[in-house]
């Protein structure tokens, strides 16, 4: 090596600011500026189908495609350890390799794995002389194995973190007390294992620890299985177990976590969804970008340097969910800088905006239905409340109508009475005379009866009429209605010196509806045609009462000889409040019309050709043969 | 004079269109010692004769058809001159003034106890007696008025208007003397004391012939 002195260094200086220049002015144009592309030459340790390989090769894939500078076409070769090693297998590789890659001499070889860079650096002088080496998954034990490496070799060292991936499961699985440790018979498994002998013991005291080292699968599946949750689990994976045969660790793992009674601990990634629950795991493919950087470096023209910081990519904590979840660790446990897989993205994660949007459709609506809701349920009681009211009012005009009518029910109590009392008195003074006259005794006796019973029949009617009662929906017959109360009508109108007249149809006029409403409808029509009549000469009142049957409806009329209706009064005749009277209330008539039209009839009001006005009611007939709404006990 | 046989008891007449409280009623006089007939109207109890015998009408107030005060307006043109109790159920007071000024001896309001009922015949019965007896009176003194000449009646009808004997006799164109006998001769047929007597007869038998 020359030493440097002051003009080496300027003349250095110059063409480093010369090629600065160029390279800042060609820059853009670098890439088409350069067509021939670079070989890469990536040595895999183990066989293609490593998952470890899978993502080492797809991570370079992507990095090379980050660099700015030459197209790479990448060749791949698998020494396909453990199955293949020895200076013979060493032999026949480099010989097949040199004779391969003649035509196809790479610019760069990338060695996957310690043993893919003890074999490069062991053929280099015979194979590849020359090319710079870029090794990435290889321990910072091997590497001290190796060094020192020439200056053209450069890589990215794998740090498995078995202690940190320990002292993360006993923080998840407090109740552990024992570690078991599972490796393997392959020279890598026999390196892991070293790493670990070295490590475990710094957990003396806090668990017992056990290694699995070497058995055949079947006898350390066996073992596993047996385990509890009190234990622990940490495989590296193994390439060859006890028995000789090979697999993969993800391989060896998936078995060993399908059977452990215990959770399972690794520290690579791609032993993620084989089982474990996780750890501080090495990111191959992380690993393999970081490599490809290395190697733009290289093919941009700088060359790799021994001195440069060792790139390692940091090892994660990854996690399973699943297996989480199955191990009972609680969610909050895991470091939010945790790579967690598996985890089913909540729904808020994934549809926010929908979530967002349904959420505030649900509130809405929730408003919505609830504020319907109590405005149903205000109705309702507006409803019940008018209904009531209704009643209310209905009872409360028909008492009074009824107190229109005391003097008639006095009467009609009081003539069964005063028979009774003199049949009584006539009774007494037949005994005391001493002539005992027996047949006229008991004349007395049942017309006593008979006129106690009479005096009973007028209460029970007017005890009809001044219940509250139920509304009722039933069948009955008009006229018997009309006849029930037309002995008290007679009376009121004796009372009043009015001739009141009957017809009766002389057949059932059959109905559905509420009987005493339709009495009250009658009382009311009627004791209007009385105050009707009142001012005239005795001679001339007069009212009717027909009652009318035919096939389509029943009905019935009230008639008088008053004075008749007047034209201003006929249109608002039915509505409330309004009287020509000086004492009335005017809800007589709108009572009536309430009444019949809920009864699905209708009432009309004229004046008779012969002066005074009529009154005319109809319902829709209802026998009780034909179709048609039954009542509630039918 | 046509006096009553010496002992048929009163007669009643009970008008009431309530056939029930009728039956008791009747049955109550009957009871109590008087003869007592029924009537559902106050047409039927026109229809049947009333036999001149001291008794008095029951009358209910408001009956269909004519009323009872109707009836008791009625009873003067069909010559019964018996008292009349009435009795309603409506004891308003319009109707019962009215039944009392057309000459009711009662108004009684049912039911209508035995000792009311009893008390007020007992006045009715008196009233009827007394009315009786009045009316025999004036016809007497009818009979005897028939006896006075043409003469004397114009003499009676000049005493009793309060003129002198001397201006009656002026007026006539005879002497006073002659008018003095004239009025001694009314006297003694009328049966009367004194001149002042005669003009109470005279009063009587005018407000008699009015009724």
């Amino acid at each position: 090596m020359l030493p440097a002195g002051p003009l080496r260094s300027a003349t250095r200086r110059f063409a480093c600011l010369w090629l600065l220049a160029l390279s800042f002015a060609m820059a853009p144009l670098s890439a088409m500026a350069d067509p021939k592309p670079a070989n890469l030459l990536v040595i895999y340790s183990n066989g293609r189908l490593l998952p470890a390989n899978v993502e080492a090769d797809r991570g370079l894939r992507e990095g090379l495609a980050e660099g700015v500078g030459r197209h790479a076409n990448v060749f791949d070769e698998f020494l396909d350890a453990p199955r293949f090693e020895g200076a013979e297998f060493v032999e026949t590789m480099s010989a097949f390799l040199r004779g391969k890659y003649a035509k196809h001499p790479p610019d760069v070889i990338v060695a996957a794995g310690p043993d893919a860079l003890a074999f490069c650096l062991q053929t280099r002088s015979h194979l590849f002389a020359g090319i710079p080496i870029v090794y990435l998954v290889v321990s910072e034990g091997i590497l001290s194995r190796l060094a020192p490496l020439p200056p053209d070799v450069t890589g990215i060292p794998i740090v498995y973190e078995f202690s940190r991936t320990i002292e993360q499961a006993m923080a998840w699985h407090p109740k552990a007390r024992q570690l078991v440790v599972v490796t393997g018979t392959s020279p890598q498994d026999r390196a892991w294992e070293d790493q670990l002998r070295s490590e475990v013991p710094r957990f003396r005291g806090r668990i017992e620890t056990e290694f699995l080292s070497g058995l055949p699968t079947p006898a350390l599946l066996a073992r596993l299985s047996r385990l509890g949750d009190d234990s622990l689990v940490l495989a590296a994976g193994y390439f060859r177990d006890g028995a000789g045969t090979d697999f993969t660790p993800r391989e060896a793992v998936l078995g060993m976590s399908a059977v452990s009674g215990a959770p399972v601990y690794g520290v690579f990634n791609t032993l993620i969804g084989a089982g474990v629950v996780g750890g501080y795991m090495a990111d191959f493919r992380a690993m393999g970008r970081q490599a490809a950087r290395a190697v733009n470096q290289v093919l941009e023209g700088g060359q790799p340097s021994p001195d440069a910081p060792v790139r390692t990519v940091p090892a994660t904590l990854n996690v399973d969910w699943n297996e989480a979840r199955r191990w009972g660790i609680s969610p909050r446990a895991i470091p939010d800088n945790a790579v967690v897989h598996f985890r089913e993205p909540s729904l808020w994660e994934s549809h926010r905006v929908a979530v967002l949007a349904s959420l505030a459709v649900l509130v809405v609506q929730t408003g919505l239905i609830a504020g319907f809701m109590v405005e149903r349920r205000r109705r309702k009681l507006a409803v019940q409340a008018e209904r009531q009211q209704r009643a209310e009012l209905l009872h409360a005009s028909r008492v009074a109508t009824v107190g229109e009518l005391t003097g008639a029910i006095a009467h009609e109590i009081n003539q069964p009475l005063g028979a009774i009392l003199s049949n009584a008195e006539a009774a007494e003074m037949m005994l005391d005379s001493g002539t005992h006259q027996l047949d006229g005794l008991r004349q007395i006796l049942a017309d006593i009866r008979r006129d106690d019973l009479r005096a009973g029949e007028v209460i029970r009617r007017l005890k009809g009429l001044l219940d509250k009662h139920q509304v009722e929906h039933q069948r009955f017959d008009l006229d018997e209605a009309v006849a029930d109360v037309e002995p008290i009508l007679r009376v009121e109108a004796r009372r009043r010196a009015v001739v009141l007249e009957f017809q009766h149809p002389g057949a059932a006029a059959p109905m559905l509806g509420d009987r005493v409403q339709i009495q009250q409808v009658l009382i009311n029509l009627v004791l209007n045609a009385l105050d009707a009549v009142a001012d005239l000469p005795e001679a001339r009142r007069w009212v009717g009462v027909s009652v009318f049957q035919d096939a389509d409806q029943v009905g019935l009329a009230v008639q008088d000889r008053g004075h008749g209706l007047s034209p201003q009064a006929l249109p608002v005749l039915f509505d409330s409040f309004y009287s020509t009277k000086t004492s009335g209330m005017g809800l007589g008539l709108s009572i009536v019309r309430t009444l019949v039209q809920a009864h699905g009839g209708q009432v009309t009001a004229e004046n008779r050709v012969d002066g005074g006005a009529r009154f005319r009611v109809e319902f829709p007939r209802s026998d009780p043969n034909v179709d048609g709404p039954h009542h509630g006990d039918a | 004079m046509a006096m009553p046989e010496p002992n048929p008891p009163p007669l009643m007449h009970v008008v009431d269109d309530d056939e029930s409280l009728r039956a008791a009623l009747v049955r109550l006089l009957e009871a109590a010692g008087f003869e007592a007939r029924g009537y559902a109207s106050a047409g039927d109890f026109l229809l049947h004769p009333v036999p001149d015998r001291p008794g008095c009408v029951l009358l209910d107030v408001r009956m269909p058809g004519p009323s009872g005060l109707d009836l008791q307006a009625a009873l003067p043109a069909h010559k019964v001159k018996l008292p009349v109790i009435f009795m309603t159920g409506f004891a308003d007071v319009p109707t019962s003034v009215r039944a009392m000024k057309a000459g009711a001896v009662d108004f009684l309001e049912k039911p209508v106890q035995r000792q009311t009922l009893v008390e007020a015949i007992g006045r009715a019965l008196q009233r009827d007696e007394q009315q009786r007896r009045e009316r025999n009176d004036i016809a007497g003194l009818r009979e005897r008025f028939a006896l006075l000449s043409p003469r004397e009646q114009t003499v009676l009808e000049q005493v009793v208007a309060g003129k002198l004997n001397k201006q009656i006799a002026a007026a006539l164109e005879v002497s006073e003397r002659t008018i003095k006998t004239l009025r001694a001769q009314c006297m003694d047929k009328l049966g009367a004391a004194t001149s002042a007597e005669l003009g109470t007869l005279v009063e009587r038998l005018r407000r008699g012939s009015a009724d």
